[in-house]
């Protein structure tokens, strides 16, 4: 019997674990650094690098090109060969899990997350690390998972290793147009789905009909809400829905039914929260950096959240000031730098305006000198999308006479 | 309403390097004939709450222009 492993229909890419098994058997090489734009060759670079046991970086496919370079990775065009190998096209499915067995504890991964200070943090996982919150066993065994994230990111790892783990098949929507994702799914029959609240409020209201065949349904990565609830209620009727928080640093943590988040007995003593309401991660749950600063063992995670009860928290708001730009987070400093290098504009300040589409959007206001009279909106707007990705580019821009300080001198954000 | 609401429809598109669309059908479908994303959606409801005070997506589901007319009229 054939096993479906991954289907992206949108570049008619149909593959089973049979192919997969036999184009492993066919690599003699990978990068020190997996940065492709193509989802199925950066899942077959990371079962490789698995089965190999060796250390390999990820570059998030969202970065710029600018952005890359500035990451200064020395081993870039640096690859690991592995002569004639011990892998062949005979062997199974479960020979490849013996291997990553073996492999996996001097395999790394390391991954860039954005950064406050606008340069990306470097996090290295282990394999436990990263797959924490996996779950193996036969009640698994028949799971279909729509695949809504980016593969290169923290949540789409999970979802990858979370199928692949248990030979599921993936079916691929990530950058599929929202009017396909609904016969997509149902044709392929997909029982399980693990997406951004941006996503579901985007590609649910194109549903004209339930999916009846989701018996799990998973909201990560942004401020889950009633709304976003109603709507996963009413697309996957049949369905569990549940609200994930997890980040690049620490992984998966705490998984809630709702918006109230359980912190689990195994993890009971590794999490606290500070007098002013900000989660604390103890250390020996992040992945490894140089790049996280670190406050006695404990890794403040920006989140300010309450107490429910003991064992049970909500989130209230994030302390940082990375804006969430439907699931995208985004620096306001990086992006009033790119204003402020505009010629003609004297000052900027980039704050967030909130939306049901897409959570955030930036807005800007902008000052500009007596003569800069030809710099409108439309004109900031494309001198920006030159460099910027185009979730950084503020979508409302007025022009002002000055930034408003706050009584401490800093610009007044909202 | 009609012609502010086509003026900040065009001005996104403008932005977008989109040519204009000369008038407005009910049936028109964002996303499909309008050409816009989740990010041209979000600009289009805050520049439309700014103008009337009336957050479009409040209810929810919207895909068509007659769907935004509709909520404009209460």
């Amino acid at each position: 019997m054939e096993h479906l492993f991954f289907v992206d229909r949108e570049r008619g890419i149909r593959k089973t674990y049979e192919d997969l098994l036999s184009e492993l058997s066919l690599k003699r090489s990978i990068g020190h650094v997996i940065n492709s734009d193509k989802s199925y060759e950066v899942f077959i670079d990371l079962v490789l690098s698995l089965i190999n046991g060796v250390e390999v970086e990820l570059v998030d496919s969202d970065l710029s090109h600018n952005e890359i370079e500035a990451l200064g990775i020395k081993s870039i065009d640096q690859r690991y060969t592995f002569g004639d190998a011990h892998w062949t096209a005979q062997n199974s499915f479960a020979d490849l899990l013996d291997l990553i067995d073996i492999g996996k504890s001097s395999w790394r991964l390391t991954l860039y997350t954005s950064g406050t200070t606008g340069r990306p943090k470097k996090v290295t996982h282990t394999f436990d690390s990263l797959t924490r919150s996996v779950k193996i066993g036969v009640n698994h065994k028949d799971d279909i998972w729509v695949f809504a994230y980016n593969p290169t990111h923290f949540a789409g790892l999970q979802v990858f290793f979370q199928a692949f783990l248990n030979m599921n098949p993936i079916v691929f929507v990530f950058d599929t147009p929202r009017s396909k994702v609904f016969d997509i799914m149902q044709e392929e029959k997909v029982t399980h789905i693990s997406a951004t609240p941006t996503f579901y409020r985007n590609t649910l209201v194109t549903f004209e009909k339930p999916v009846n065949t989701i018996r799990r349904a998973t909201s990560g990565g942004e401020k889950f809400d009633p709304y976003i609830e109603t709507i996963m209620r009413k697309a996957f009727p049949n369905a569990r829905l549940n609200n994930i928080y997890a980040s690049t640093e620490a992984g998966s943590l705490f998984a809630a039914e709702g918006d109230v988040f359980k912190i689990s007995d195994g993890i009971a003593d590794k999490v606290r929260i500070n007098q002013d309401g900000e989660l604390l991660v103890h250390k020996s749950l992040l992945g490894q950096s140089v790049d996280i600063l670190l406050d006695e063992d404990w890794y403040h995670t920006g989140d300010i959240v309450e107490l429910t009860d003991q064992k049970q928290f909500r989130f209230v708001s994030r302390k940082s000031e990375m804006i969430n730009v439907g699931g995208y987070k985004v620096n306001p400093y990086e992006v009033e730098e790119a204003i402020l290098n505009i010629e003609g504009i004297e000052d900027a300040i980039v704050n967030s305006r909130t939306n049901r589409v897409t959570g955030s959007i930036l807005v800007a206001s902008v000052v500009r000198n007596s003569e800069a009279d030809h710099i409108d909106e439309e004109f900031v707007t494309k001198e920006l999308s030159k460099i910027l990705q185009q979730w950084k580019i503020p979508r409302l821009i007025k022009f002002v006479d000055k930034v408003e300080l706050t009584r401490t001198g800093k610009k007044a954000r909202n | 309403m009609q012609e502010k609401f086509l003026q900040i429809i065009n001005d996104i598109r403008r932005k977008r390097g989109m040519k204009p669309i000369e008038s407005l059908n009910r049936d028109l479908n964002l996303r499909d004939d309008i050409g816009f994303d989740s990010f041209d959606l979000a600009e289009l409801t805050v520049r439309i709450e700014d103008e009337t005070g009336i957050d479009i997506f409040e209810n929810g589901i919207i895909n068509t222009v007659g769907e935004i007319l509709d909520a404009l009229k209460g």
